[in-house]
């Protein structure tokens, strides 16, 4: 089954707050991992009320993202959004990790130093 | 005398981030480790600003520039545990043989606003009253002991009130604004209770109470219940400070341990049921919560202090009770204390239409009880 995934990012990397970020990447992955569709967004302003807007709007299955106040993680996952976050790492490094399903919370990914 | 730069750090109550000319992070000293929840060597080689995450640096660096760093201030930052946390930032640079080593001083702001609301916060008549001498000495003790963080265990059978006593004191401590986490300790397989209180790493990182509890209180009731593997546990965090959650590394965290018990745990300790080290280091302030039936003079005070509790919340004209409806209640022996007491006052103000609480409008089991006595008599 197709997933839609929010990703919120700074130009390459993941964003490091919810709250703060100014661009999201929303992608459409097939079951297989392939992408089927790619759409990045910039905001008008930081909010994470917006955010949580925007996520149910356009029904993503899941979140990627860095640091995440608890109301706002609760809140998506008491909607059913699947929240992956505090993770820390580049763009590229977390979509092969969303494609071939081995993103968790708190992974840290794609920086030197860290693991690919 | 051989110190190195980060014992001198980890000495040091703030937190400090050193940093590398690229703004990657070197290391974490303790501080800074308990505020942000990671550990140093999972963070090295990081960029600092997903690390602590604070609105400053994301927004602007005090460091981006070549020359001296901008000035710090007031700001906040985003936990590994979910928390926003006010900082006072100051951003220094220093130049070595070795090139420059930028550092970033954070200073945890939480007790100044956590006094803040205390002093726009009256006291803590609402939680916990009494009227009796030995409620009125255990009242005055709560600002005393709120103060310190040293681990405390409050007794007293059930009802007494143990869960709010241990609430009164973090409201009134410097953790106020920080979380409450209470956690009952009742029977639960030791894996899934460790995992619980510590946190685990796989198959995702879940927080225990503890990294809830970050900054705050962590109250453990039922403190007996925990098995004895648990009980070293927590009396290896109140001699160090640390935790380890399941298949992690271990992590300090900054959390005031309180915990009750329904027993006394003199003879806990003695029945091998509580550790006795562990039963030492949390009795170092003990809290001895009477039941009701040894402080009569509380009964009179609660039954009007509930009656007008309830009457108000649900918007009835109870104005008091009739000598024969008191002279019940104040026979009964409150074996289930406040709680009993509460709960039976909710009733007769949910069953009375209005005027006073007569009899019939007490619980079923009150009414049979004064024959009951009245034999043994």
């Amino acid at each position: 089954m197709e997933r839609r995934i929010l990703i919120t990012t700074d130009r390459d990397e993941i964003a490091p707050r919810f709250d703060l970020a100014m661009e999201v990447l929303i992608l459409r992955l097939a079951e297989g991992g392939e992408i089927v569709a790619r759409k990045s967004l910039l905001l008008a302003h930081p909010s994470a009320d917006e955010l949580c807007n925007l996520i149910l709007e356009r029904d993503m299955d899941a979140v990627v993202c860095g640091g995440i106040e608890e109301e706002y993680s609760h809140y998506l996952r008491w909607k059913r959004v699947e929240v992956f976050d505090g993770v820390i790492g580049s763009v590229a490094a977390v979509i092969d990790r969303l494609r071939t399903g081995t993103l968790n919370p708190g992974d840290i990914v794609g920086f030197s130093g860290a693991p690919a | 005398m051989n110190i190195s730069l980060l014992d001198i750090l980890d000495a040091l109550p703030v937190g400090c981030i050193v940093l590398d000319p690229h703004r990657r992070v070197r290391t974490l000293n303790a501080a800074m480790e308990s505020l942000l929840g990671y550990a140093r060597d999972e963070v090295a080689g990081l960029p600092c600003r997903h690390v602590l995450r604070s609105r400053r640096c994301i927004q602007n660096c005090p460091h981006a520039s070549d020359g001296a760093p901008s000035p710090g201030g007031r700001t906040d930052c985003l936990s590994r545990h979910r928390r926003i946390i006010p900082i006072n930032l100051t951003p220094v640079r220093l130049t070595t043989d070795q090139g420059a080593v930028y550092l970033d001083i954070v200073e945890d702001l939480s007790p100044i606003h956590s006094l803040e609301a205390r002093l726009n916060q009256t006291a803590t008549e609402d939680s916990l009253v009494g009227r009796s001498p030995a409620m009125e000495r255990i009242l005055r003790l709560v600002p005393m002991v709120a103060g310190h963080s040293a681990p405390i265990l409050i007794t007293g059978e059930t009802g007494t009130g143990k869960g709010r006593l241990a609430h009164a004191i973090h409201k009134a401590s410097p953790r106020a604004r920080q979380p409450f986490i209470r956690f009952s300790c009742g029977p639960m397989a030791e894996e899934i209770l460790e995992a619980e209180l510590f946190g685990k790493t796989a198959p995702a990182p879940q927080p225990g109470r503890f990294q809830q509890a970050q900054g705050g209180t962590l109250y453990l009731a039922e403190i007996e219940s925990l098995p004895p593997s648990i009980q070293t546990r927590l009396l290896r965090f109140l001699d160090e400070g640390t935790i380890q959650p399941q298949g992690g590394h271990p992590m300090r965290v900054d959390v005031r341990l309180m915990a009750s018990t329904m027993t006394d745990p003199a003879t806990l300790a003695a029945a091998g049921r509580l550790c006795e080290n562990l039963f030492h280091r949390l009795a170092a302030v003990r809290l001895d919560l009477p039941p009701l039936r040894e402080r009569p003079e509380d009964v009179a005070f609660l039954l009007h202090y509930f009656r007008e509790h309830f009457a108000q919340r649900l918007k009835k004209n109870i104005s008091g009770f009739t000598p024969k409806a008191l002279s019940m209640l104040h026979a009964h022996p409150f074996p289930g204390n406040v709680r009993e007491l509460k709960n039976i006052m909710e009733f007769a103000v949910l069953v009375c239409p209005e005027g006073d609480v007569r009899p019939q409008h007490l619980p079923g089991y009150l009414l049979r009880q004064p024959q009951r006595r009245g034999r043994k008599e």
